[in-house]
């Protein structure tokens, strides 16, 4: 394509100039991989931290709300009233948790009873929320095992785990008695096996586990759960897969957002700002290259008029300049992304004294991809003004001047 | 033969806001196959706007332009831009080459940029026109690297490269120091000789007019003179 060849030579003709506009687009570029990594890397950032203690989907029985029954034609009647003594439970938990077995996202499951109670020492009473899993589950939604710093993590018929906090504050130690006293006025006296530090406040002076098979008593639960907590490879799809569970089960599903809205909010607020800025950066690079290719056509009108003047079409010289455009659009993009790369790779690299990152930056997620195209693109219709100027050239008045 | 240009009743009037200026009036212009003429006249007399006209860069206002037995005058701006590359050639007074290009690459211009790119038959033919006006030593310079006469051959070279019907071309010698002026002069009438290309020379210098052997004067828009031959 000759085009090509013209428009290749024009940029080469002052390499210092054109390496000076593929540099400012390339800048800018730079700035737009580096903005959509810090971005993505702060969302991922809190969703980690959010999501690494809890779970991503909760499955619970579903609300039940008061019904008229239907019955024999009388004057007479019949309704059924919800219980608020009889805890919702989940009794077919077993067939539940096999369902969730089979599906290929999930990645843990810890069916529960949850449930409110007290930590009785002495005279000093604290709330606690109690968990109570299957022991070989204790791990899959929160890291508790690894996070022991005295006792350990073994249950057994009568141990309970508590946070490092709640220890803290009622002075408890592994391996002493403790008194848990319900929601449903059932005292028991529980072994504390360990305490734990995940540095989740939340749980750390909240919560207490128990085993399964220990809190059925306590809550008057015989068969059932309250609850199933599940664990994905994805959080993201969270939402899709708690709407097909509740679909598949007859259960409410909530999806780990929708529990924590605002941050869904605050994440979608700091999303729009990186698109204004990445808006800034990708529209001052278009103005960049679309005035350098004006004062190039301006410089050149002399060339594009006796080009003209001996027929060559205006679309050919359309090209030249579009294609110049496209050119410096795909080099100053290929660049700005390998350079953008490169700033987010090293400070991803940046750690605090405390082990954590400078800047949770996602060196892979500078949406490359989306920077490439759209800095292409937009370079070639930066240069349609300058392209569309240099065609309608009069190249009488071009040669004449 | 039928003649190469025949340009009957060419009138030409610029408006400027309320002004009219009438540059041309009534010009009648025939050229026959391999004449070499000169379009004379003072500065102001219309022969510039008379060669664009012929050159089908400006369009006449009021008359007829045939050229090799084709009406022009009604074609679009497209259709015109096609008829200048395959029938026309230029050479201006100042030489227009392609800076970012070699002699060769200049002299093929016309024929590669609507072909879609060189091929090389049309580099062998730029180069047998370097050499034909005697740079076949500079075939592969950059046109920056080459003197302000050897610019104008290579101008000469690339109007012919098309291999046009008439050739126009407005003071061609004017930037050029008498030497190279003879030089430029002496090609195009080898060139018109050897050809029979038809040549329209559009010039305020006498002894360019002396030349060429056909003289059209021009005078406050008129065609005065259109006879002679050397």
């Amino acid at each position: 394509m000759f085009a090509l060849t013209v428009a290749h030579r024009y940029l080469f003709s002052n390499p210092a100039q054109t390496a000076l506009l593929v540099s400012g687009v390339a800048l800018g570029v730079t700035a737009f991989v580096f903005i959509t990594a810090l971005i993505q890397g702060l969302a991922i950032n809190l969703t980690e931290q959010l999501t690494a203690n809890s779970a991503h989907i909760s499955l619970e029985p579903a609300t039940r709300v008061a019904r008229v029954l239907p019955g024999a034609a009388t004057e007479t009647a019949s309704v059924a009233i919800v219980s608020t003594f009889q805890r919702p439970q989940i009794r077919t938990w077993g067939s539940t948790v096999a369902l969730l077995r089979t599906q290929s996202g999930v990645l843990a499951i810890s069916p529960q009873i949850s449930g409110s109670a007290f930590i009785v020492k002495g005279e000093t009473v604290a709330p606690v929320a109690v968990t109570a899993i299957e022991p070989a589950d204790l791990d899959a939604i929160s890291a508790i095992s690894a996070n022991i710093v005295s006792g350990d993590a073994n249950l057994g018929s009568d141990g309970i785990l508590v946070g490092a906090r709640l220890a803290e504050n009622l002075g408890l130690s592994a391996g002493e008695p403790v008194l848990l006293r319900t929601d449903r006025g059932i005292d028991r006296l529980l072994t504390i096996r360990g305490v734990f530090r995940t540095r989740v406040q939340a749980l750390d002076e909240r919560v207490a586990y128990l085993s399964i098979q220990t809190a059925r008593p306590l809550f008057r639960l015989p068969e059932g759960v309250t609850n199933i907590e599940i664990k994905l490879v994805e959080p993201a799809e969270a939402r899709d897969v708690a709407s097909f569970l509740q679909q598949a089960t007859g259960l409410r599903a909530t999806a780990w957002q929708d529990k924590n809205a605002s941050l869904e909010e605050a994440l979608t607020a700091q999303a729009r700002t990186g698109r204004l800025i990445q808006a800034f950066s990708l529209i001052s690079v278009l103005i960049g290259i679309a005035s350098a290719l004006s004062l190039s056509a301006n410089r050149r009108r002399s060339e594009i008029g006796i080009m003209r003047a001996f027929g060559v079409s205006s679309a050919f010289i359309a090209a030249v300049f579009i294609l110049q455009g496209l050119l410096i659009g795909v080099a100053g993009a290929s660049l700005g992304c390998l350079s953008g790369f490169a700033l987010c790779s090293w400070l991803a690299t940046l750690i605090r004294p405390d082990g954590t990152m400078a800047l949770p930056i996602a060196p892979g997620e500078g949406g490359y991809v989306a920077v490439f195209a759209l800095t292409t693109l937009g370079a070639v219709l930066a240069s349609v003004i300058p392209a569309r100027s240099a065609a309608r050239l009069d190249p009488l008045e071009a040669i004449q001047q | 033969m039928s003649a190469v240009l025949d340009a009957r009743a060419i009138g030409m009037t610029f408006r400027n806001g309320d002004e009219m200026t009438e540059v041309l009036r009534d010009v009648d212009l025939v050229l026959e196959p391999g004449e070499l003429a000169a379009l004379l006249g003072a500065s102001g007399s219309g022969k510039s706007t008379l060669l664009s006209i012929v050159g089908l860069l400006l369009r006449p206002t009021t008359g007829s332009l045939e050229i090799a037995g084709s009406r022009v005058d009604t074609l679009s701006d497209a259709e015109r831009a096609l008829f200048r590359n395959q029938r026309l050639g230029f050479i201006f007074q100042f030489h227009h080459l392609l800076p970012d290009f070699t002699a060769t690459e200049n002299v093929a211009f016309p024929a590669a940029a609507p072909a879609g790119g060189m091929s090389a038959a049309m580099r062998s033919r730029a180069r047998e026109l370097l050499a034909r006006v005697g740079l076949a030593d500079r075939m592969d310079f950059p046109a920056t690297r080459l003197s302000g006469g050897q610019k104008q051959r290579v101008a000469i070279a690339r109007a012919l490269m098309n291999k046009p019907q008439l050739i126009l071309a407005d003071e061609p010698t004017g930037s050029l120091d008498r030497v190279a002026a003879e030089q430029v002069l002496d090609l195009m009438r080898e060139v018109n000789h050897e050809d029979k290309a038809t040549f329209l020379i559009c010039t305020h210098d006498e002894k360019v007019a002396a030349r060429c052997t056909r003289r059209v004067m021009l005078k406050d828009g008129r065609v005065e003179q259109a006879l002679q031959e050397n």
